[in-house]
């Protein structure tokens, strides 16, 4: 009896495993070989950034500057020398050092902005597909006056508008997650164990903030304005998308189903609406971590991103974009202080977008299995 | 529903969209310091001397309830006055009004090339499906979408004005142009080189102004094609397969009356539709190209603007270009609507 239900287990699953069925269609399409080869390329050299390039001073993301040269008075871009491989930008920053470290910046602005928006569309869009009502109206009405702006100049505003210095109350902080988690897990009936857990731990921290308050002044830099400015403007739409699905999911059998069979809201919303809707969001956040970066670096460009010196690709063709089409100079004087920068930029967007492609045709069900 | 009636509910619904995104400014605005927030309320230089600035700060009550500020506040936009632009020493609107046409004369180029070249690259690309034409177009598609424009913009200017100097690296005329466009003998009609060179029958001005305009243009169609190129490629492709194609072979016509007549014309639809997005892109597009060639448009006060933190002017043109956007989109949904009237019934 046992082997034969085994058995019967054993013949429902699928011949070809989904994740090897993925891994086989990316692996036959070239395009995404290409995009895979040009970010592992990336990755080593953000890796082993402290030993191609090693930090000079405190702050490793600071380049170091050229005092020889720059004593004698010279501000000007030098092209490659002995010293100075990739050559030096304006103020004698050194180029390579930059480009090296700019690889990590990239990495950051564009991981940590797709996972704050990508976290904060999740949870809301969840929210609001799972229960709809007057919420998830308000919610849609929020998305269309952010969509209704372009990215870049909501984003030029926004980082003007953001401050300095924030004081953040960490004790109200956390307790204001506290008291967030314990509504969710009542409204969601979860087991009572959770429950006690997560209330225990709201009095905690509600006592801690009325009696031992711990406030910080955190410094907020011109480039965290930035990654801020965009994950406010990158949040809705992935809140659109995931509202979009769960209502499509919501109203299948399935979960009816499991309502049924007596599923608490969380277990419904973890193990049955997450993996059938969560497929689209992934597409998009890995197409646009290449738009993040690029948004980002035009912010730099701008002069509205990362200050003079710090390693950011956008910061230093900022810095270098002058010295184009200077009088009585050749141009391959100046040439590799925007040329190098500007073509990782291409590259590392290139890479996201190839991949992004490839991982759309293989997850979307309309273009799949042909 | 008529086409009528879809058009006025559109235009009602428009409203809370306007309302939320002067709302979504004023919450940006709040985020400034009052005397700073003062000069939203500033209509002539002489007002920014600190005395004047305080009695707007008393007269607007900035430092009492936002409810109260939300609504002086969006009584002045209403009448037209966005405030102070200390960057360029002017009110917001009468530099939106001035620098538009530098900006429009960019589109003008740009745009018409973007949708046309853009529809024929994605037919193309999918009537020749997985030949060297599909492969080069979708790669020139992805290339395009993945260039930074400043450093295009850049790599442009170096080619073009530095090494060739075949084209001039930057500005909206040559210099003894905008002398003569200056002058007296030359009228403006429009604010706009392009057309004005036509109307005034002066059309080495024209000319100049579109040997300007070259670069900056050429920066946005490749930028910004690639988005036609793969809407219109993925619509054709799946308008191809429709039976109503293989009717239309079936019945002995040829494959160009096919592509043309039959499947072109339904795989515009989507196209159309997302032909809003790219008023969006276009003016990210503008920002950043005016900056690189120094064409005194929208964009490169905007981005000026931004480094000086001149807010009113930062907020203007925010606003403006969200008003921009919305209602390129109310013209596309009527478009929409005029060409399949399935979606005025729905």
């Amino acid at each position: 009896m046992s082997s034969s239900w085994s058995e019967f287990k054993a013949s429902l699953k699928p011949t070809v495993k989904e994740w090897k069925f993925m891994l086989k269609k990316l692996i036959e399409n070239p395009l995404s070989i290409a995009g895979v080869a040009i970010l592992s390329a990336f990755v080593v050299i953000a890796v082993f950034a402290p030993i191609l390039a090693p930090p000079q001073g405190d702050d490793p993301f600071m380049i170091p500057r050229d005092w020889r040269i720059l004593n004698v008075g010279v501000l000007e871009p030098i092209p490659p020398t002995q010293d100075h491989i990739f050559g030096t930008i304006e103020n004698q920053y050194d180029l390579y050092y930059g480009c090296i470290w700019g690889t990590i910046t990239a990495f950051r602005i564009g991981i940590l902005v797709v996972a704050g928006a990508l976290l904060i569309g999740l949870l809301i869009g969840m929210g609001a597909g799972y229960y709809g009502g007057i919420t998830s109206e308000a919610l849609m009405r929020f998305t269309d006056i952010i969509i209704a702006f372009p990215g870049l100049v909501l984003a030029m505003a926004l980082t003007i508008a953001l401050p300095n210095v924030a004081q953040v109350n960490l004790s109200l902080f956390i307790c204001v997650i506290f008291a967030l988690l314990s509504l969710t897990v009542l409204v969601l009936r979860a087991n009572p164990r959770i429950t006690a857990i997560s209330g225990a731990l709201f009095v905690i921290t509600l006592l801690s903030y009325l009696y031992f308050p711990w406030t910080v002044n955190i410094g907020i830099n011109n480039l965290d304005k930035v990654m801020i400015a965009l994950v406010i403007i990158g949040w809705p739409g992935y809140a659109r998308v995931i509202r979009g699905e769960v209502l499509r999911v919501r109203s299948e059998d399935f979960i009816e189903a499991a309502r049924a069979s007596g599923c608490s809201d969380l277990r419904i919303i973890m193990k049955h609406i997450i993996p059938n809707s969560v497929y689209p969001v992934l597409i998009m956040a890995s197409l646009d971590t290449g738009a993040i970066v690029l948004t980002a670096a035009a912010l730099s460009f701008l002069g509205l991103g990362a200050d003079q010196g710090y390693a950011d690709w956008g910061q230093i063709i900022n810095s270098s974009q002058h010295w184009i089409g200077v009088t009585n100079v050749p141009i391959t004087e100046y040439l590799h202080a925007f040329l190098i920068p500007g073509f990782l930029i291409f590259m590392f967007v290139l890479a996201w977008n190839l991949l992004g492609d490839a991982v759309r045709d293989v997850l979307d069900p309309m273009m799949r299995r042909r | 529903m008529g086409l009528f009636t879809y058009v006025v509910r559109r235009l009602l619904l428009m409203i809370p969209v306007l309302v939320g995104v002067s709302v979504l400014i004023f919450a940006i605005s709040m985020l400034f310091s009052p005397y700073q927030r003062a000069t939203l309320y500033v209509r002539n230089p002489q007002a920014l001397n600190p005395r004047t600035i305080s009695g707007i700060i008393a007269k607007y009550n900035l430092n009492g309830s936002m409810f109260s500020q939300y609504f002086s506040w969006i009584g002045e936009v209403l009448h037209g006055s966005l405030g102070w632009s200390t960057t360029v020493r002017q009110p917001v609107t009468t530099a939106l009004l001035e620098r538009f046409p530098a900006t429009f004369e960019i589109v003008l180029i740009a745009a018409p090339v973007i949708v046309i070249l853009g529809i024929w690259l994605g037919v193309q690309s999918a009537v020749h499906r997985n030949t060297a034409i599909d492969h080069a177009t979708r790669t020139i598609a992805i290339l395009g979408w993945s260039l930074p424009s400043f450093w295009f913009g850049i790599l442009l200017v170096s080619f073009f004005y530095v090494y060739l100097g075949w084209l001039p690296r930057g500005g909206r005329l040559s210099s003894p142009v905008q002398s003569f466009v200056t002058s007296a003998s030359f009228v403006r009609y429009t604010g706009s080189n392009i057309i004005d060179g036509i109307l005034n029958g002066q059309l080495w001005v024209t000319g100049d102004a579109i040997l300007h305009v070259l670069l900056p243009a050429i920066v946005i169609i490749v930028i910004d094609i690639a988005l036609i190129i793969r809407v219109m490629r993925s619509s054709m492709l799946e308008v191809l397969n429709k039976s109503y194609i293989i009717a239309a072979r079936a019945k002995g016509l040829t494959q160009k009356q096919v592509i043309n007549k039959h499947a072109r014309r339904n795989a515009l639809i989507p196209t159309i539709t997302i032909s809003g997005l790219l008023v969006g892109g276009l003016i990210t597009g503008l920002v950043i190209t005016e900056t690189v060639f120094a064409i005194g448009g929208l964009g490169r006060w905007a981005a000026q603007a931004a480094l000086n933190i001149d807010m009113p002017a930062v907020l203007g043109f925010a606003m403006f270009t969200a008003v921009v956007f919305v209602i390129s989109n109310l013209i596309v949904d009527v478009l929409y609507a005029y060409i399949d009237p399935r979606i005025r019934l729905e």
